[in-house]
C-alpha cells in the first residue's frame, strides 16, 4: 500500500519545505511543523552527536507512530521491538489528531531536548504554546483535553521505554574523562587538538539495546583490511587511494564531500540529513500523518540501530584514521579535506547509517525514487538529485573517502553493514 | 606620570645578559568586591544572555582608570576610581548621563578627538554614542554626529581611524533578530560598518553576510600598516557562517579575505577575541573564546612582505586551555567569554586571563566554571593558576577588564557576572619584578594613537603591543598599557605611530608611568 501510494509521485520536483506555521493545522503538518524544531535543536543541543541524535529520532518517530497508529487500527510496534510494552490504549471518545501529535512533541521533545540551551528552550515553549494555541481553536474543550491527555500519555511511554537503553544519560558530550590508548600501530589516535577530542566519542555506545535489531547478534562491517606500511598491502593502498584523491579533488567530489559532511553542531547531523530527506518528500507530497509517521519512525529507528551496530565495530577494530596513518607513514603534512571525526574509523558511520536510512526509505517509498535534497539549502550549499535512495547512500558513503576521513573498506562495508539493519526495520509490520 | 616626546634620535641599545628564565611567579589577587564601591549587576533575561562588558578609561585625566559597566536591564554605571596610590581600591558611582538600560557593553574612543573620551554604548535597541564632555559626564551625540544607531541587538564594537580620515571608522557587531522566537537560528542580523564623513558618520554600510558577531578587533594581522576587522562569530546562531576577516581598505568596499587569500575557514562559538605578540614574531597572535574549547591562532606562514591569512591553533600545543573547570565539582565543558592578554607578575611575559560562566543553566556546560588565569612560562607555554592566585570565581562571568587601577605597577582585575554582583580583585602579588605603565599621545586626529604599536626590549627579546580598540567580551580598556620587565630596572622603549613612523627607542626607568607623544 505504501510503496503504491508513493510510486504515483515519483518525479515531482522538490522544494525545500518552508513548513510556515500558519500551514500547520493538519495532523501531517504538526509533524512536519515540530520536526523542523527537532532538526534544528539536534543542530544546536551540545550533546547530541550523530548516534544521540539518531537515538532521538527514534525515539521521537516512535511516540508519533504509535499516537497515530491507535487511532487508525494499524499495528504497534509493541512486541515487535526490542523490550517496549503495550502502549496506553485510547479512552473512549473523540480525538483531535493534531492535537494528539501536538501534546506528544510537545513532551518528547522536551525530554529528549531538555538539555539544550536557553535558545532551544524558548523555542519548545513558543513552539507549544503558539502551535497549541492555532491547534486548540474550534476544537471542543473535551476533545481537546482528551487528545492532549492520551498524547501525553503516549510520549510518556515511549520516555519510560527510553531510559531503560542504556544512551539515556550523556556525559561530557560523549567524550570519556579518561582515555588509556590501547598499544599498537593499528589502533585510533586523537587527530583533534581539542582537549576534550583527545578520548574518542561514545565508547560504549554499541551496547545499548537496539530496537529492531537482535540485541545478541547485531550486525557487523566484517574485519577490515589488515593493518600494514607495507606498499604491496591492502591497507597500504586504500591509504594511498585516499592520498591520492586528495591531491586530485575535482570541484564535483568537494561538493559532494562538504554536501555530506553533516557536523555536529553545524548541521543536523547525518541522521538528521536522512530524516530532513524524508521529510521534504513529506511535505512535496502532502503525505497524510501516518504514513509520515510511519516514515519517519522507520528512519529513526533504523538510523538509531545503524550507529548502534557500527560503534560497536568501531571500538571492537579501533582502528586508525587516514590522518593519521597518512602523516606516519606516507606525507607529514598532508592534511584532509574534512575535519576527522573524533572516533576510530572502522567503519564509517555515516555509510552504515545511509545504508540503512536508504533500505528503509526504498522499501517505504519504493525503487527508484528520484528526489531533490536541500537539507543545507540555508547553508548555501546547492541541493543535488538522486535517482534514488541507494545512490545517495553510495554518494554518502563516497564522500567520506574525498573528504579524507575513511578508507574505502570502511565505506563499503559500511554501506552493507547499514543494509543489513534496515531490514530489520523493514522487517516490522505497521500499515498492511 | 612622566611625560616624553619621542625623538628620531636612536639611543644605544641595551644589551641584557641572557639568563635563564624564571618560573612564573604565582601572583595573588585579594577581592575587594565589598570595600571598592563597584556595585553593579548585569540583569536580564534571553536578551542579555551574551554582552555584560565592562571598560576602563579616564574620565576626569587623574591617570586613574575609571569603570563603566553595562547594566542590563539595570542601568549602565559610570565608577570614578579613587583608589590611593598602591592602596586598596575604592571607587564611586558617579552620575554621568550614561545610566542608560538595555546596554550590552561599552567602549571609550575619543571619537571627535577633543581630548575627552567618549563612550560608545552597545545596546538592545538603539546604541547611542555619548559625547564626553568632561569630569566624567556625557551627553548623547547621536544626531549630532550623524549617528544612526539603529535597532538590533548589538553586542561586539570595534574601531579604527583610516587613513586620511579625521573621524574613526566604527564597526558594531549584531547578533540575533529578537523578534524571531521559533525559528532564531539562521536569524543573524547584519553588523555595521560606520565610516566618516567629514565631522560626522556617513549611513552605516552593512557588513553581508554577518554571522552573529560577539566580538570585533581591527588589528593589523600581517603589519601592512591598515588594519583588518576580525570578527568572531557564534556559530549556534548562523547558517552558512564561519569565522572572519574583512579588508578594510581606505576608500574601498569592506571585502572579506577568501580562501584564495589564504583565509581557512574555522567555525566555533567565537565569543571574544583577545590579541597579543606572544612569540615575539612581530605578529599577533588572537586568542578566541568558545565553549569547551578555545583557539590560540598564530600565522600558519609569516612572511616579511606578504603573509597570508591563514592561522593555525596552537592552543593544546602551548597549554592555553580552559576547555573544562580546573578546580570546583563541576568537570563538564567550560562556557568562555571575555579574554585578555595582561602581564600579572611582571615577568616580561603575557598572561591570559578568560571569563567564563554558563550561558544560562545549560546542564551539559559547567554551572560553577572558574574563571581562568593562565600564566606564560618562559618557554611560551602556559600554566594555570586561577584558583592558587585567587581569581577563581565561579558566577556567570562575561566582560572583564584588567588595568592598574591604584597605580602600583600591578594589573587589577574587574569580573562583571550575569545576575550577581560585579566582583573586583586588587592585584597583592609580593615581586620584586619591575614594569613600566606606558600610555601614548599624538595630535588630533586619533589623538590616542588607535593602531600604534609599542616595543619594549626586555631580555633577548621585545615585546610587542597593538593599541586597540574592540575585542574581549561587550568592552575593553583605553588608556595605559602595563609591560612586565622582570629583573630589568630600565628598558628601551619605541612607538610605531599609525601613519607609520619609527619613533627612536628610548631607555625609560622601570616602575614608573609614561606618556609617550608623538614628536
Amino acid at each position: 500500500m505504501q510503496r503504491r501510494h508513493f510510486l504515483a509521485l515519483t518525479g515531482a520536483a522538490i522544494a525545500l519545505p518552508a513548513l510556515p506555521l500558519r500551514a500547520a493545522t493538519s495532523p501531517s503538518d504538526t509533524i512536519q511543523t515540530w520536526y523542523k524544531l527537532v532538526l534544528e535543536l539536534v543542530r544546536h543541543t551540545a550533546t547530541y552527536s550523530p548516534p544521540v541524535a539518531a537515538r532521538a529520532f527514534g525515539y521521537l518517530g516512535l511516540a508519533t507512530y504509535e499516537a497515530l497508529a491507535s487511532g487508525s487500527g494499524a499495528h504497534s510496534f509493541a512486541g515487535q521491538i526490542n523490550g517496549m510494552t503495550a502502549l496506553p490504549v485510547r479512552p473512549a471518545g473523540s480525538y483531535d489528531e493534531a492535537l494528539i501529535l501536538h501534546a506528544v512533541m510537545s513532551e518528547a521533545v522536551a525530554t529528549f531536548f531538555g538539555n539544550t540551551g536557553p535558545t532551544g528552550q524558548r523555542a519548545m515553549a513558543a513552539m507549544r504554546d503558539k502551535l497549541g494555541a492555532k491547534l486548540h481553536a474550534g476544537v471542543a474543550e473535551d476533545v481537546a483535553a482528551r487528545s492532549a491527555a492520551y498524547g501525553l500519555a503516549v510520549a510518556q511511554h515511549i520516555e519510560a521505554y527510553s531510559k531503560t537503553d542504556g544512551g539515556a544519560d550523556v556525559d561530557n558530550m560523549g567524550f570519556p574523562r579518561d582515555w588509556p590508548p590501547p598499544k599498537g600501530p593499528e589502533f585510533w589516535l586523537p587527530t583533534s587538538t581539542i582537549v576534550q577530542q583527545q578520548a574518542p566519542l561514545l565508547p560504549a555506545w554499541g551496547e545499548n539495546r537496539p530496537f529492531a535489531m537482535p540485541v545478541d547478534a547485531p550486525c557487523t562491517a566484517g574485519t577490515p583490511p589488515g593493518y600494514s606500511e607495507d606498499p604491496a598491502s591492502e591497507f597500504y593502498k586504500q591509504a594511498m587511494e585516499v592520498y591520492d584523491t586528495s591531491k586530485t579533488l575535482t570541484d564535483e567530489q568537494k561538493a559532494i564531500a562538504r554536501f555530506w559532511s553533516d557536523d555536529p553542531m553545524l548541521s543536523p547531523t547525518p541522521p538528521g540529513h536522512w530524516i530532513s530527506i524524508a521529510l521534504q518528500i513529506i511535505h512535496r507530497d502532502g503525505t497524510d500523518a501516518l504514513h509520515a509517521a510511519d516514515a519517519l519512525a522507520r528512519v529513526g529507528m533504523a538510523e538509531n540501530d545503524a550507529f548502534i551496530a557500527c560503534w560497536a565495530d568501531k571500538f571492537h577494530f579501533n582502528r586508525i584514521r587516514p590522518l593519521t596513518y597518512i602523516k606516519r607513514v606516507i606525507d607529514k603534512n598532508w592534511e584532509a579535506l574534512l575535519i576527522t571525526p573524533p572516533f576510530p574509523e572502522y567503519p564509517s558511520g555515516h555509510s552504515t547509517q545511509s545504508g540503512a536510512a536508504a533500505a528503509v526509505l526504498t522499501a517505504v517509498f519504493g525503487e527508484n525514487f528520484a528526489f531533490d535534497d536541500a537539507t543545507h539549502a540555508d547553508d548555501g550549499i546547492k541541493p543535488r538529485h538522486f535517482a534514488d535512495f541507494n545512490a545517495a547512500a553510495a554518494e554518502a558513503a563516497m564522500s567520506r573517502l574525498y573528504g579524507g576521513i575513511h578508507f574505502r573498506a570502511a565505506n563499503e562495508n559500511g554501506l552493507r553493514q547499514g543494509a543489513e539493519v534496515g531490514s530489520f526495520i523493514n522487517a516490522l509490520k505497521t500499515l498492511a | 606620570m612622566k611625560i616624553l616626546t619621542l625623538g628620531l634620535a636612536l639611543l644605544p641599545f641595551a644589551a641584557h645578559s641572557e639568563t635563564a628564565p624564571p618560573a612564573p611567579l604565582l601572583p595573588s589577587f585579594s577581592e575587594e568586591t565589598t570595600t571598592a564601591g563597584v556595585d553593579q549587576i548585569f540583569a536580564g533575561d534571553w536578551e542579555y544572555m551574551v554582552g555584560g562588558g565592562v571598560s576602563t578609561f579616564d574620565c576626569n585625566a587623574d591617570a586613574r582608570p575609571d569603570l563603566i559597566i553595562a547594566g542590563g536591564t539595570n542601568p549602565a554605571k559610570l565608577f570614578v576610581n579613587n583608589s590611593a596610590k598602591g592602596g586598596d581600591l575604592s571607587f564611586a558611582e558617579t552620575a554621568s548621563g550614561l545610566e542608560q538600560t538595555a546596554v550590552l557593553g561599552a567602549y571609550a574612543i575619543d571619537i571627535d578627538s577633543d581630548g575627552i573620551q567618549d563612550i560608545v554604548l552597545l545596546r538592545q535597541g538603539e546604541n547611542q554614542l555619548m559625547r564626553g564632555l568632561g569630569d566624567c559626564k556625557f551627553q548623547n551625540a547621536n544626531k549630532g554626529w550623524g549617528f544612526d544607531g539603529g535597532n538590533a541587538w548589538s553586542a561586539a564594537f570595534a574601531a579604527t581611524w583610516e587613513k586620511g580620515q579625521n573621524w574613526p571608522t566604527l564597526a558594531i557587531g549584531n547578533y540575533i533578530d529578537v523578534t524571531q522566537d521559533m525559528f532564531p537560528w539562521g536569524s543573524c542580523t547584519d553588523n555595521w560598518l560606520h565610516r566618516p564623513d567629514g565631522d560626522k558618520f556617513a549611513p552605516p554600510i552593512a557588513l553581508k553576510p554577518s554571522f552573529c558577531a560577539l566580538s570585533m578587533l581591527f588589528s593589523d594581522w600581517n603589519r601592512s600598516g591598515t588594519p583588518s576587522l576580525r570578527i568572531a562569530n557564534d556559530r549556534e546562531y548562523y547558517k552558512g557562517g564561519q569565522e572572519q576577516l574583512w579588508h578594510v581598505n581606505p576608500g574601498e568596499e569592506p571585502r572579506l579575505y577568501t580562501d584564495a587569500e589564504g583565509w581557512k575557514r574555522l567555525r566555533i562559538w567565537g565569543m571574544g577575541i583577545a590579541s597579543y605578540d606572544l612569540n615575539f614574531d612581530g605578529y599577533p597572535e588572537y586568542f578566541v573564546t568558545s565553549m569547551a574549547d578555545n583557539k590560540l591562532q598564530t600565522l600558519a606562514e609569516p612572511t616579511d612582505t606578504a603573509s597570508k591569512p591563514g592561522f593555525k591553533d596552537v592552543a593544546f600545543a602551548k597549554h592555553a586551555i580552559a576547555q573544562r573547570p580546573y578546580t570546583g565539582d563541576d568537570l563538564n565543558p567550560s562556557t568562555g567569554w571575555h579574554a585578555q592578554f595582561e602581564d600579572v607578575n611582571n615577568d616580561g611575559l603575557a598572561d591570559l586571563f578568560i571569563a567564563k560562566g554558563n550561558v544560562d543553566a545549560m546542564p551539559d556546560f559547567a554551572l560553577r566554571d572558574p574563571n581562568n588565569l593562565l600564566l606564560q612560562r618562559a618557554d611560551g607555554t602556559f600554566v594555570e593558576a586561577g584558583d592558587r592566585a585567587g581569581v577563581a570565581a565561579m558566577g556567570l562571568s562575561r566582560g572583564a577588564a584588567l588595568a592598574d587601577f591604584n597605580a602600583d605597577g600591578l594589573v587589577d582585575l574587574v569580573v562583571v557576572n550575569r545576575r550577581e554582583p560585579v566582583q573586583i580583585w586588587r592585584n597583592t602579588t609580593q615581586t620584586g619584578n619591575h614594569w613600566l605603565s606606558l600610555s601614548l599621545s599624538q595630535t588630533a586626529p586619533n589623538r590616542d594613537a588607535i593602531g600604534a604599536w609599542v616595543e619594549v626590549k626586555t631580555g633577548d627579546h621585545i615585546q610587542r603591543r597593538e593599541i586597540t580598540i574592540g575585542g574581549g567580551q561587550a568592552g575593553g580598556s583605553l588608556g595605559a598599557r602595563n609591560f612586565g620587565l622582570g629583573d630589568l630596572t630600565e628598558a628601551e622603549v619605541r612607538v610605531i605611530w599609525p601613519d607609520g613612523t619609527e619613533g627612536a627607542w628610548n631607555m625609560l626607568n622601570a616602575d614608573a608611568a609614561y606618556s609617550l607623544q608623538k614628536p
